[in-house]
């Protein structure tokens, strides 16, 4: 039983359906990335699950129960677009923040301490929030989504406005999260940090799910069947094992090769090793970045027709 | 309803605590006393500032000009001379010590006219005190030349202003003595009241909804509460800041008068303050005890009672509104071509309340004070008049009803509006959210 399961949910607005029969499964303890283009539907899931917006169809159950309204205090959620009242003080937003989302007042403030502590702001707990730099306040936010230790987290783009050292603390941030028993849902355009932290992934297009599955599986269905071949000779076309392409123009020193349908890479490799002296060989996975950009297009032709 | 506790605290501290609410809270009182006090004080500095006016007299009677006294800004001086053609030149022959010149014709007793002749200007300071001066004075002579004794006393027994005193039966049938205008009064003063605080707090809560909005923490909160309890944590707390703001101004108000009236109090007792002033003042207080007894006399529970329901009733109204149409905007700038019609709705509400002082049975009056959107403030007007049970009933359903319809079509338009950014939305898009 998935932790959050999300079940044939869809959102019509007026004039256009924002999700249309969406489901996925989120396991407990796992980084789920949500992927999609502008427009795919994601902030509209995200807000579902948030129980900010209502679905028309379909069910959403946490831990096996369908989620009320009081299943929001176990969400913490960090919006895509966010923001924080200027005018209070660092300390008393992170509060008032945490007391929302049901924790008592001593509990709040002892949690507010520790993160404050925990991202070197402790000399700012009295200072206004408008008296911060962006990337502090953008701490600030992430302190304001955990510090009510939820069993689900909601990050929308977590790392746009970051810059790199305080992205990578925020990762690191994130994944401790995730060993602790989190539950972790991870919206976000930015393919690299995909690959980097999630499990599994769900990529939306058109309010619906073209793509499912963890990251490797997703990686073998969308292998093209190329290798990279290190070798100081110069390899000729074989086209009953494979095809010659254009070098990668990143790693122009490797040489690559397409294999023809049917041929395996143990039978190529040593065919290749009979004849050439080959210093070393890597398999090419696409990039979910590939991925990605290839999917949406796909479906954007097939919808055209 | 802890979560709305806490909507409710934040809300409010986050007003009370800038700046420039201490700054406009404490700030405005002095503001209006210095609106108030500015024109008397650069009256009293024009006054001492200017020299005495010399003035000739030519007294063609020879009976009147001894009555013009002469004082700090005026110094009178009697000219023996006969007639108006000489006034000229007399004018002229002082060159320039002269500032004005007054003619009392031999025939005033008759006519009535005095002339002042000048080339600059003359101060209607100058116009009323000589026409105040010279019509006692006359006035009296002409008594004393019709030659019967203590007339001036039988003259002063015979004037008589007549105080009308208004009494209403209740329908239990004791008689009740009331003012119309001290109830008037009261019910203009309740009334402005409620305006005014509807419409500045209106707009506090709408800055705070766009606020919200624009700096994008919105949909935080609102992932930890239902959107509805944040649009009344709003309302209920802007509404306990101008609960806090009045309360402050009349506690000021309260120690401005007692500080100000010591004061005089103080100038009373010095034996030197017993002017003729002090005394008319003394005169008037027959007036000001009528009043005192008036305000007295006024049935307050009624007032007291209905005030409270109107105000809040109406508040809740005005403000949810401002609530929905604030979270449809994205800047404060484009706000006013939703403020626009409900500021109109509440001018037509304030001049129905105007148009119903002078008459607060008539069929306007009565309409207006049941239908909701006017009721709030023409209510508080007919109120002191005593009104019948059916209509406040009906009246006070109306208004808690509609209140309590607009705040759920409010809320409505709010969970949408809040999430709303980019293309502005129109009237019909607020139809749309409400469904």
């Amino acid at each position: 039983m998935a932790y959050l399961d999300i079940n044939n949910v869809v959102k019509r607005y007026e004039g256009h359906t924002a999700l249309n029969g969406v489901s996925m499964q989120v396991e407990q303890g796992t980084i789920y990335g949500l992927l999609g283009p502008n427009g795919a539907g994601k902030s509209t899931l995200i807000r579902i699950i948030n129980r900010i917006l209502a679905a028309d169809e379909g069910t959403v159950t946490l831990n096996g129960k369908q989620m009320t309204d009081d299943d929001i205090t176990h969400i913490g959620y960090l919006p895509e677009e966010r923001g924080l009242y200027k005018k209070m003080k660092v300390g008393d937003h992170i509060v008032y923040l945490g007391r929302l989302k049901g924790m008592t007042k001593a509990d709040a403030v002892a949690s507010m301490h520790w993160w404050l502590d925990r991202f070197d702001l402790k000399e700012w707990e009295n200072k206004k929030v408008e008296n911060l730099s962006k990337g502090m306040q953008q701490k600030v936010q992430f302190i304001g989504t955990v510090i009510h230790r939820p069993p689900l987290l909601i990050f929308d783009e977590p790392f746009s406005g970051f810059d790199p050292v305080n992205a990578e603390q925020l990762k690191v941030e994130i994944l401790a999260l995730r060993d602790q028993g989190s539950t972790i849902l991870f919206s976000t355009h930015n393919m690299a940090s995909v690959e980097e932290v999630c499990q599994q992934i769900t990529l939306l297009n058109h309010a619906q799910v073209v793509l499912t599955g963890s990251v490797d599986e997703v990686k073998q269905q969308h292998k093209k069947n190329i290798i990279a071949v290190q070798t100081p000779d110069t390899i000729e076309p074989n086209p009953e094992l494979f095809t010659m392409l254009p070098p990668d123009p990143v790693k122009k020193q490797d040489t690559r090769i397409k294999l023809t349908q049917g041929v395996n890479v143990r039978d190529a490799i040593n065919w290749l090793n009979e004849h050439y002296r080959l210093t070393g060989f890597t398999e090419v996975l696409p990039s979910m970045n590939e991925i990605f950009i290839e999917t949406v297009k796909s479906k954007n032709t097939e919808n055209n027709e | 309803m802890n979560k709305l506790r806490l909507i409710i605290a934040r809300e409010y501290m986050s007003i009370v605590g800038r700046k420039s609410f201490i700054f406009l809270t404490l700030g405005m009182p002095l503001l209006f006393i210095f609106i108030m006090a500015v024109p008397i004080g650069l009256a009293w500095l024009n006054d001492k500032g200017s020299d005495t006016q010399q003035i000739a007299v030519i007294d063609e009677t020879g009976r009147y000009a001894a009555a013009l006294k002469s004082d700090d800004m005026y110094n009178f001086v009697a000219i023996k001379g006969d007639t108006v053609t000489n006034a000229r030149e007399f004018y002229d022959k002082a060159n320039g010590s002269l500032d004005a010149i007054i003619i009392i014709p031999r025939d005033v007793d008759s006519t009535g006219v005095v002339n002042i002749f000048s080339e600059g200007t003359i101060t209607p300071a100058l116009v009323s005190s000589v026409r105040n001066v010279l019509s006692d004075t006359i006035e009296t002579a002409h008594l004393t030349a019709m030659g019967i004794p203590n007339i001036q006393e039988m003259v002063d027994k015979a004037h008589v202003d007549v105080d009308v005193r208004s009494i209403t039966w209740s329908e239990a049938g004791d008689e009740q003595e009331s003012s119309t205008e001290a109830a008037m009064g009261l019910g203009l003063m309740l009334s402005i009241f409620t305006y005014m605080f509807v419409l500045m707090y209106g707009a506090m809560i709408m800055n705070s909804v766009i606020e919200e909005k624009t700096n994008r923490i919105v949909e935080v909160v609102v992932s930890s509460c239902r959107p509805f309890q944040l649009m009344l944590g709003k309302i209920i707390g802007v509404g306990l800041v101008g609960l806090t703001q009045m309360a402050i101004w009349i506690v000021l108000l309260v120690v401005v008068a007692m500080v100000a009236g010591s004061a005089f109090g103080i100038g009373n007792v010095s034996p030197d303050a017993v002017s003729p002033e002090a005394l008319a003042s003394a005169k008037d207080m027959g007036a000001m005890e009528a009043i005192v007894r008036d305000t007295l006399s006024i049935n307050y529970t009624p007032i007291i009672v209905g005030f409270i329901l109107y105000f809040i009733g109406g508040y809740l109204l005005y403000s949810s509104l401002f609530a929905g149409l604030g979270s449809a905007v994205d800047q404060p700038s484009d706000s006013s071509q939703f403020t626009t019609p409900v500021i109109l709705i509440m001018l037509i509400a304030f001049y129905a309340g105007m148009a119903c002082m002078d008459n607060p049975s008539g069929p306007t009056a009565v309409w207006c004070s049941i239908i909701p959107f006017t009721s709030p403030v023409v209510m508080m007007i007919r109120l002191p008049f005593g009104v019948p049970f059916w209509q406040l009933a009906l009246s006070l359903g109306l208004l808690f009803g509609t209140a309590l319809a607009i705040t759920w079509l409010a809320a409505r338009i709010y969970r949408r509006g809040i999430l709303h950014y980019g293309k502005k939305a129109s009237f019909a898009d607020l139809f749309k959210w409400m469904k």
